[in-house]
């Protein structure tokens, strides 16, 4: 009984008692939160993304990607590009330091790409600086002068060359892949590392010999908080500043008063791919009819509610490289689905109800990896939305690594029809791991796709320096691949991110995101 | 006697990190399968196997591994490059802590309630000890501690909603990191005592019921010997005999940690480290995670026999 009466009250104090809305912490302090502990803080290294928001702070590359998604140089003043495409000289902005003092030079620059270049560092990046089999050359003309030399033009080396730099002085004698330094970094960036207690925090403070603008926030916080349920909650109790809202909690969210939301679309398409070898999906006519019959509007509303935008192409419209004027996608059409499965010699079987050729029945399973809910639900939508062509199809949900080794399965033909994914954009626009006819059956063109003209242009595209000109030749390449509806486009998801309002300086929303520029950040306390 | 125990015990724990070994490596995937990225190429994926030595044979790598590891050398995670002993030794106290405070706690309840509710059969108390109890095990523990983060950190604001040790008192005094520690632990300990303690009152329930019919109770009734005395000296060190067991086996549970109370309230403890190292397929660090479980499970028997003997003098022949 007493243990009954001790449970009613304890409900009630519960439920009567009103959310507090003091703020715990009042110091200079911007408190972040990591939804996992990074593995650990090399930038040459590390591969997980909440490393990478950490690095962001400590480290500076020769090049930066700015809050429009441009590139534009941060410990490099500026760079030329001789005539042919293969010789970028870098020159240095002078007086950085390092963060224990010693001066930034040319040799660090030297150091790093040739420590990428090194068989026996665990990166993963190692082929972003070899040019079809040839390793780029790094010469120091002067202490504050680099030069790369490249075997061949290359375009998308620009991009590559913003890695952030390592110091030569503290590493040289180190093994890269077990250091110390990879706990306790030394950068250039606005921040020093202070410390890390494993899986608890990772404390970093000011730099106030900063080359630019003096940071105005003393210390950055970044707490790991798994959960994001957990996290959501410490946005609100203001422990943390900042938090990814999921789409089902933002109308909770925009009650509170002290957190503002910013939404903007994530540099990731997802996308439907069929497998070429498949007899059906030879056909262009089937791929095309099975686009037209996707509503890929009805997946942004039902799977996430909204807070997304169809995709027609593989790129974004927030990239320089998005073409000006619109390519003809194949619109939602259950019509024009049909008759083109009428064209390609399909006949309904009025028995089983489903379309034939030549005696077999138009089946086949798409396939996608566990624990993405967004993944499994979009193709749910799409076995219904097929179920009204009268195409029969399953699901398979299936754990990555045991999906990986259907998918990257080196002999073809890969055994699957059909897969659902999503790939990230950067800002360069190649994409020739994801296209080119070579990376098949080794590659990320899994399903085989195939047309000798967008080969060529990727060739080209790689080639061309002059950015006017590449984006043309990407225009012509989206319309090729439209064209050959080897994946269904289908969309873009929106993020929606929670700051609390006594954090101001903000970037514009963008994949860049919000904390873009570290120095103009402060806290309205 | 003992120490012979525990040498024929070195070849066992050998024995299951092999299979294990090999259990592990029939697992689909490899290190570099969290890299579907098209800017990640698969030459470079390749080179990374090659210098983790994954190209070579499947009985080299073990024989390299189980030479290193008697030599008292667990080698470098895949992911963080960091020693394996030493990634283990930073998480184990948070785990400890947890376990041990929350198992110390469990006794402490599910001893006397468990015992009373037994011997109190079908009255009043032990039907609302059996109701709780069943309420306490059907609950999802991820939901207990999300509710629990809900009504007692958001709503009444009694308790932090995550984490281990404030960091602004990282140079504060012993005494005050203490009690910080225990503050962030509250929810998390009752998180664990909910689910706990309902399920072990239900087995101490059932093992002293158990005895408690039993000819010697009735012949220990018939001589007129106290009610208190039969409780307490004959039924309850029988009835511990089961329970001992229980907790012999659980010991490799007591630093292995929980990975749902850890993910919830982002306690620093072992349990995210072996689930995340068997997703990112660090074979290092599973492995260091794998010997020192297998130990402990080991070592949890053995003593879970000698203790038997103690309490059943019958065991020693």
């Amino acid at each position: 009984m007493i243990k009954k009466i001790t449970l009613i009250l304890l409900v009630a104090l519960t439920l009567g008692c009103n959310t507090t809305k003091e703020r715990p912490y009042n110091d200079n302090t911007l408190r972040l939160n990591l939804s996992a502990e990074p593995n650990l803080l090399n930038p040459i290294l590390s591969t997980d993304s909440a490393a990478s928001s950490v690095e962001a702070y400590i480290f500076n590359g020769l090049l930066v990607v700015n809050e429009d998604l441009e590139l534009i140089p941060e410990l490099a003043s500026g760079y030329t590009i001789n005539e042919a495409g293969t010789e970028y000289v870098f020159t240095l902005k002078k007086n950085i330091k390092w963060h224990d003092g010693e001066p930034f030079t040319a040799h660090d620059v030297k150091y790093t790409f040739e420590t990428l270049l090194d068989p026996k560092t665990n990166t993963v990046r190692r082929s972003n600086f070899v040019i079809n089999g040839n390793p780029i050359k790094i010469d120091v003309i002067s202490n504050h002068k680099v030069k790369f030399v490249l075997p061949e033009p290359f375009s998308p080396f620009l991009v590559r060359i913003s890695t952030s730099i390592l110091p030569k002085h503290i590493l040289e004698k180190e093994d890269i892949n077990t250091t110390e330094f990879n706990r306790n970094p030394i950068g250039t960036g606005p921040y020093k590392f202070k410390e890390w207690k494993s899986g608890q925090y990772i404390m970093l403070s000011k730099n106030e010999s900063y080359f630019e603008n003096e940071p105005k926030i003393d210390t950055v916080l970044f707490s790991v908080i798994n959960d994001p349920n957990a996290a959501l909650i410490a946005l609100k109790k203001q422990e943390i500043y900042v938090a990814g809202i999921p789409p089902k909690d933002i109308k909770s969210i925009k009650s509170e008063s002290h957190i503002q939301t910013h939404q903007y679309y994530d540099l990731i398409y997802s996308y439907l791919a069929f497998n070429f070898n498949n007899t059906h999906f030879k056909d262009v006519r089937v791929r095309k009819a099975i686009t037209h019959a996707i509503h890929k509007e009805a997946i942004v509303k039902g799977v996430l509610k909204g807070h997304g935008k169809a995709a027609a192409l593989p790129s974004s419209h927030l990239l320089w490289s998005y073409p000006d004027t619109p390519i003809t996608a194949p619109s939602f059409d259950i019509e024009k689905s049909k008759s083109l499965l009428k064209d390609a010699g399909y006949t309904l079987n009025e028995k089983t109800n489903v379309l034939e050729k030549n005696g077999t029945a138009f089946e086949f399973t798409i396939i996608t990896n566990k624990g993405n809910k967004e993944r499994e639900k979009t193709a749910q939508i799409i076995q219904q939305s097929l179920k009204l062509i009268n195409i029969k199809v399953n699901l398979q949900i299936m754990e990555w690594s045991a999906f990986l080794k259907i998918v990257n399965n080196p002999t073809p033909p890969k055994e699957f029809d059909a897969v659902i994914l999503g790939w990230s954009l950067s800002i360069e626009p190649d994409s020739y791991s994801i296209w080119h006819s070579s990376q098949y059956p080794k590659g990320f063109n899994f399903i085989g796709y195939k047309n000798e003209k967008v080969d060529a242009l990727l060739t080209q595209g790689r080639l061309e320096t002059d950015q006017e000109k590449r984006k043309a030749i990407y225009k012509d390449m989206y319309t090729e691949i439209v064209n050959d509806a080897p994946y269904v486009f289908l969309y873009y998801p929106e993020t929606t991110i929670g700051t609390n309002t006594l954090l101001k300086g903000l970037s514009a929303p963008g994949p860049s995101g919000l904390l873009n520029d570290k120095t103009k950040l402060y806290l309205e306390l | 006697m003992i120490l012979r125990r525990l040498l024929s015990l070195i070849p066992l724990v050998i024995g299951i990190t092999f299979v294990s070994f090999l259990i592990m490596k029939s697992a689909p995937g490899d290190p570099t399968v969290m890299f579907q990225d098209p800017t990640v190429q698969l030459q470079d994926l390749e080179q990374l196997k090659k210098n983790y030595g994954l190209d070579k044979p499947l009985l080299i790598q073990y024989g390299y591994w189980i030479k290193e590891a008697l030599k008292g050398n667990l080698g470098f995670s895949y992911q963080t490059g960091k020693p394996v002993t030493l990634m283990i030794f930073e998480r184990l106290p948070a785990t400890l802590l947890l376990s041990v405070s929350s198992l110390i706690l469990i006794l402490c309840i599910t001893f006397p309630l468990g015992l009373l509710s037994g011997y109190k059969k079908d009255k009043t108390l032990d039907k609302l000890v059996t109701f709780f109890s069943f309420v306490g095990m059907a609950l999802p523990t991820f939901w207990v501690g999300l509710i629990l983060i809900l009504m007692l950190s958001l709503k009444v604001n009694l308790f932090p909603t995550s984490g281990y040790l404030d960091p602004a008192l990282a140079n504060a005094s012993i005494l005050k990191q203490t009690f910080n520690i225990a503050y962030h632990m509250a929810l998390p300990l009752l998180t664990i005592l909910i689910g706990g303690v309902a399920g072990l009152i239900r087995f101490n329930r059932f093992s002293i019921i158990n005895i408690l019919s039993q000819d010697y109770i009735h012949a220990a009734r018939a001589r007129g010997i106290s009610e208190k005395r039969i409780l307490f000296k004959h039924a309850l060190k029988n009835a511990s005999l089961p329970i001992v067991t229980i907790l012999g086996a659980g010991l490799s549970s007591l630093i292995g940690g929980s990975f749902i109370i850890e993910y919830i309230f982002s306690w620093p403890g072992m349990g995210q480290l072996g689930v995340n190292a068997v997703f990112a397929r660090d074979y290092p660090l599973l492995m260091g995670s794998i010997l020192f479980s297998s130990i402990l499970i080991v070592i949890g028997n053995l003593a879970a026999d000698i203790s038997y003997s103690l309490i059943d003098p019958r065991v020693k022949q």
